[in-house]
């Protein structure tokens, strides 16, 4: 089990707090779903699953206040149904008619080292080695390429990522130690039609944000 | 953080006496009206509530049921609601619409508290069941309440409180104000499991919000939900934490209430997690209009942190307790969090200490340290129009002043960041409108060219030892200033109208120019008084002398140095030297 260690920098990061995404306010700190999700941007494949170990705060969190034009509506299932059926319809959404105005507390001039490593799924063919995708990974990472752009929590708020070698000495985190309260560890896609929230206590430690295995007891929901 | 600080914050205030905070199920709702009744269920009279005189005239408050959120059902609250509810009667041209409010009023109560066995209950049901409304009508308050909707409760006659707070209802209403154990899911506020509530009561009072009140968790449009998830869902909060936060911020942003502020458009509250804390009574002095009652609260707030390490007392010891800043903004109805800031006591202190000692600069003992609201006029044209949000009354005028710059001020000083650039340059550009230094506007300078260079380098009052040339040519310009009001007494046009801005923006101009004028004044003024004029003339000298010879009058200056050219006039002008040579 190889732990990789990538760093990521950005201007801005929203790591939405569930209970203020209309006008978002985000977390503190990155959140373990958004860094599984810079490292599946770079790889990844039905046969693995991406775990995050550890989260380290770089830069001083910095907070930003912006507020843009967004959408209110969604386009309805039945008219893209009947359009198919059909074939042709309306499926305009007007933003004349939809607009609603969105505040949101953003972070900004943020940077992380995330240290993650993937499980092979019991489920994976016989062709699919753990040693394949390491080096898939490996490769990708160093030569930067991804499937997306990596972004932190929000798509538009795109991030530079860069492979780190965790044994050499890289720059001390923030000197900070706080209770981050209760922070959204990831959805449970157990049942698919009905993902669950799984929440965990997040304690900033020196910079530091240990994240707990997913299986493990303090991960609630 | 937001919402489990407030939380915590309703815990702790809750357990103290005379808190003033609702016990769960309950509300503190303003009732203009009270219905009379008898013991057997007659009317007996409308009693109005009102408290106050003449145009500020406010409902008293009671401890009523907690009111349900209605958008456009017919969803009644239990003993007190608008008179469609309580009596049927329509006033917007829906008979069908009053019939079912009233129904669902009178089923609330049957469901709710048919077991309660209490006179007032009694009387009510009694009152209500026989349905003859006609004498209530006949009052002459009527057609006010009918008109404004006004909510309305009842009373039994004799008694000194109204109906729901009676000793026996309060507590049929708490014993039944129980959870039922299906469906817990876990709250993500205090981690424990609770049923997750559906919709979040309204927050009232959050300035240029709807009036029935906005949410701060909302979903209420289907682009806002995800995961197939509706309304409360989305973010699994327990009616508990629900209940705690809303009451607590409720309690926070109520009219009269000593914890908030507005900050442009932003209504801005403060707590202390332990309630009660000194800071709290101090912060309102740093950064809000100063109370009517209290006028003096600023000035005594400044000095009470100054002298604390002095006198020992305020505990701003770091004992680790946090202070809590929350900022809302509208948003038709939803609320926005425009700033959220965390600090110790501790470090609030010397952060606010530290915006203190930045803006502190010379007046001869007439001027004090203002708060924030005072600078912010000084660096802002008059208002226009006073209903715009940004607008701020400053000793009887108000100001436009710039939508963002009060919340982006109390940001650098809580956090102790560079003041934003908007500040120096609205300040720099107040003088040059109005061609006058005054002490708000040279304080700001001051404070935000000393932040930037991270070392003191405009000092309180004049500093001889100042090389800057900025700085010097500001002073130089206040001298020939008063070279030519001592040449010229009584004149009312001086250099400072006619060149203000050329002097300060392109010295290299209009300097040579200003010289050879004050060549001329203080030729008038030998003719009297040689001997100050020599003292004039060493002054000038004594200025100049760190001028750079090959270019003493610099082609421009960029903004920071008018920066230091404006606080160089103030100084020099504050300065007794300029106006008495020393020995006279």
């Amino acid at each position: 089990m190889r732990t990789y260690c990538l760093e990521v920098t950005g201007d801005f990061a929203c790591f939405t707090r569930p209970e203020m995404k209309v006008e978002r306010v985000s977390y503190d700190v990155m959140t373990p779903s958004s860094a599984r999700a810079v490292f599946e941007s770079i790889l990844w494949k039905p046969a693995i699953r991406w775990h995050v170990e550890k989260i380290e705060v770089l830069k001083p969190i910095r907070w930003v206040s912006i507020r843009r034009n967004e959408v209110g509506a969604v386009v309805s299932v039945r008219n893209a149904q009947e359009a198919m059926n059909k074939g042709s319809g309306n499926l305009a959404l007007n933003i004349e008619d939809e607009r609603q105005q969105r505040a949101g507390l953003f972070l900004r001039d943020v940077a992380y080292r995330l240290h993650a490593h993937f499980e092979l799924l019991p489920n994976a063919g016989e062709n699919n080695t753990m040693g394949k995708f390491l080096d898939m990974f490996e490769r990708r990472a160093e030569k930067g390429q991804c499937i997306n752009q990596p972004y932190l929590g929000c798509r538009e708020f795109a991030c530079d990522f860069r492979l780190v070698d965790a044994k050499q000495p890289q720059p001390a985190p923030l000197a900070e130690s706080r209770d981050l309260g209760w922070m959204l560890y990831d959805m449970d896609y157990a049942n698919a039609a009905d993902p669950q929230p799984r929440f965990f206590r997040a304690q900033l430690d020196g910079g530091v944000l240990n994240v707990p295995a997913w299986s493990s007891e303090e991960v609630r929901g | 953080m937001i919402l489990q600080a407030l939380n915590e914050y309703y815990q702790r205030k809750s357990r103290m006496p005379d808190s003033g905070l609702a016990p769960p199920g309950f509300e503190h709702k303003a009732i203009p009206y009270l219905v009379i009744l008898t013991a057997n269920g007659e009317f007996a009279g409308i009693a109005p509530t009102h408290e106050g005189e003449g145009k500020k005239k406010i409902a008293k408050s009671f401890l009523v049921p907690q009111g349900v959120k209605r958008s456009s059902g017919v969803a009644s609250n239990l003993l007190w609601d608008n008179p469609g509810y309580v009596f049927g009667i329509d006033a917007k041209g829906k008979p069908e619409r009053a019939r079912e409010q009233h129904l669902a009023f009178v089923d609330a109560l049957r469901s709710r508290l048919a077991s309660c066995d209490d006179a007032g209950i009694r009387a009510v049901l009694a009152f209500l069941e026989r349905g003859d409304f006609e004498k209530v009508y006949a009052d002459p308050q009527w057609p006010e309440i009918l008109e404004a909707g006004a909510n309305l409760t009842f009373r039994l006659e004799g008694d000194p409180m109204p109906v729901c707070e009676r000793e026996v209802v309060l507590d049929t209403l708490s014993a039944t104000n129980g959870q039922n154990a299906d469906g817990q899911s876990l709250c993500l506020v205090s981690g424990e499991a609770d049923v997750t509530e559906r919709l979040h009561p309204s927050v009232k009072g959050v300035w240029g919000a709807q009036s029935s009140g906005a949410s701060i968790v909302s979903f209420n449009l289907d682009a806002f939900s995800s995961y197939g998830k509706s309304q409360g869902d989305n973010a699994p909060v327990g009616k508990r934490a629900v209940f705690a936060y809303t009451t607590a911020l409720n309690h926070l942003l109520a009219k009269g209430s000593k914890q908030r502020l507005q900050v442009g458009d932003a209504s801005t509250v403060f707590w202390c997690a332990t309630p009660g804390h000194r800071m709290e009574e101090l912060f309102p002095g740093f950064f809000g209009e100063p109370d009517k009652d209290n006028p003096d609260q600023g000035t005594s707030a400044i000095s009470t942190l100054l002298n604390a390490p002095r006198t020992g007392a305020g505990s701003f010891e770091d004992d680790g307790t946090h202070f809590y800043v929350l900022g809302l903004a509208p948003n038709a109805a939803r609320i926005a969090v425009r700033f959220w800031h965390v600090k110790t006591v501790a470090e609030l202190a010397i952060n606010i200490k530290r915006y203190l000692d930045d803006i502190d600069i010379t007046s001869d003992g007439v001027h004090q340290r203002l708060p924030l609201d005072g600078y912010l006029a000084a660096i802002s044209p008059e208002s226009k129009d006073r209903t715009k949000p940004n607008v701020v009354y400053w000793k009887g005028k108000y100001y436009d002043v710039r939508p963002n710059l009060g919340g982006d001020v109390m940001r650098s000083v809580i956090e102790a960041l560079p003041y934003p650039q908007t500040l120096l340059a609205g300040a720099i550009r107040r003088i040059r409108a109005e061609q006058e230094v005054t002490y708000p506007r040279a304080a700001i300078i001051k404070a935000c060219i000393n932040r930037y260079s991270g070392k003191e380098e405009l000092k309180v009052s004049l500093d001889e030892n100042n090389t800057n040339t900025a700085y010097r040519l500001g002073r130089l310009f206040a001298v020939l200033e008063r070279v030519q009001e001592e040449a010229n007494p009584g004149i009312r046009a001086t250099i400072r109208n006619t060149y203000w801005g050329a002097a300060s923006g392109t010295p290299g101009k209009v300097f040579p120019l200003l010289i050879d004028l004050s060549n001329k004044h203080l030729a008038k003024i030998r003719r009297e008084k040689p001997g100050r004029a020599t003292n004039l003339e060493k002054l000038i000298g004594g200025i100049m002398s760190a001028l750079k010879p090959e270019m003493p009058y610099p082609i421009n200056l960029p903004l920071i140095e008018q920066g230091s050219f404006d606080v160089g006039y103030y100084h020099q002008k504050e300065h007794p030297s300029t106006y008495k040579s020393q020995g006279e």
